[in-house]
């Protein structure tokens, strides 16, 4: 399903329950969405590096299994971010419901 | 080479080396783990490192992407080479007062020019004035935070045109070729620094980013 446009909203959504890395929040959002957005992982970086280049997110060296990895968390930007994203969202989502309800 | 070399190769074409260093990591890291998963799943180990290269998805549209978010080598460049302004505005204190003192000089032309008569050169030279003397003195007025930089950077430009439209205007269009050829290099500059500004996270901007 394409869902341009959404991505920097649904990261920023994986990040808020903790820190994590790349994969595993492309993983996250596949999951959760149950395999409806799946999207192809190589545009994940970019939207990931905009969203810190914003100040909606940092990143930090971590290790996984033995295996350093450059983790992401949410900022307090981002996190007002998030929630205005949200409620725009819900109510875009409650007016296209109500129209497609109607026909 | 490997599909994934091609693949970051495509990927971080045009990409300056810094940015491409990263793209090459982070995407190796996530390979490696998107081809574990596939081989947990009982996929043998040429189907994992396909599976794994096709979840990437298209290079050229993932380094259409890098190029909107990273620095491209040739903005690299002018990172490193084009800090003129910030060279002789921030590093060499005398500087500061040898373009205040010429902009002092500008203005006392300018009176000169005034009470000879020479209105319309007193008036361009009091303009050109006005604005040496609001550039020189950018490290005084301490213009290194981002809203500060953004008026500076608006009045920088009003003036700007403010005086090329004076210098202009009593030529008449048929010199408009020469404004633009005069203008075309300080604009070209300012777009390249917008778009560095926009990806460069703020605490990592260099002093000329703000002028």
């Amino acid at each position: 399903m394409n869902f341009k446009g959404t991505l920097p909203t649904l990261i920023l959504e994986v990040l808020i329950r903790e820190a994590s890395h790349g994969y595993r929040i492309a993983q996250e959002i596949k999951a959760r969405s149950k395999g409806v957005l799946d999207f192809k992982e190589g545009t994940l970086y970019p939207a990931l590096h905009k969203l810190e280049n914003e100040g909606l997110v940092e990143s930090y060296e971590g290790v996984e299994k033995g295996r350093p990895r450059r983790y992401y968390r949410i900022t307090k930007p981002g996190k007002a971010t998030l929630a205005k994203d949200r409620s725009q969202w819900l109510e875009l989502s409650r007016a296209v419901t109500t129209i497609l309800g109607e026909a | 080479m490997t599909a994934l070399e091609i693949w970051l190769k495509q990927a971080t074409k045009g990409v300056s080396r810094d940015s491409a260093n990263q793209v090459r990591t982070e995407i190796q890291e996530h390979w490696k783990s998107s081809e574990e998963d596939a081989l947990r799943g009982g996929a043998s180990s040429e189907e994992a490192s396909t599976l794994a290269l096709k979840s990437l998805g298209d290079p050229k549209k993932a380094n259409c992407e890098y190029r909107k978010v990273m620095l491209t080598s040739a903005e690299a460049r002018i990172l490193r080479t084009g800090n003129g302004e910030a060279r002789a505005f921030c590093s060499v204190p005398a500087a500061r007062w040898i373009f205040l003192v010429a902009a002092a000089a500008v203005l006392t032309g300018a009176a000169v020019f005034f009470v000879k008569g020479e209105v319309s050169l007193a008036r361009l030279l009091l303009l050109g004035g006005i604005g040496m003397g609001f550039v020189a003195g950018a490290p005084f007025f301490s213009v290194y935070t981002p809203a500060r930089s953004r008026i500076f950077r608006s009045v920088k430009w009003v003036w700007l045109v403010a005086l090329y439209a004076f210098a202009f205007a009593p030529l008449g269009w048929g010199w408009f070729w020469l404004l633009v050829s005069c203008l075309w290099p300080v604009a070209w500059t300012e777009y390249t620094r917008m778009s560095i500004r926009r990806k460069l996270p703020i605490s990592e901007w260099p002093k000329q980013l703000y002028l």
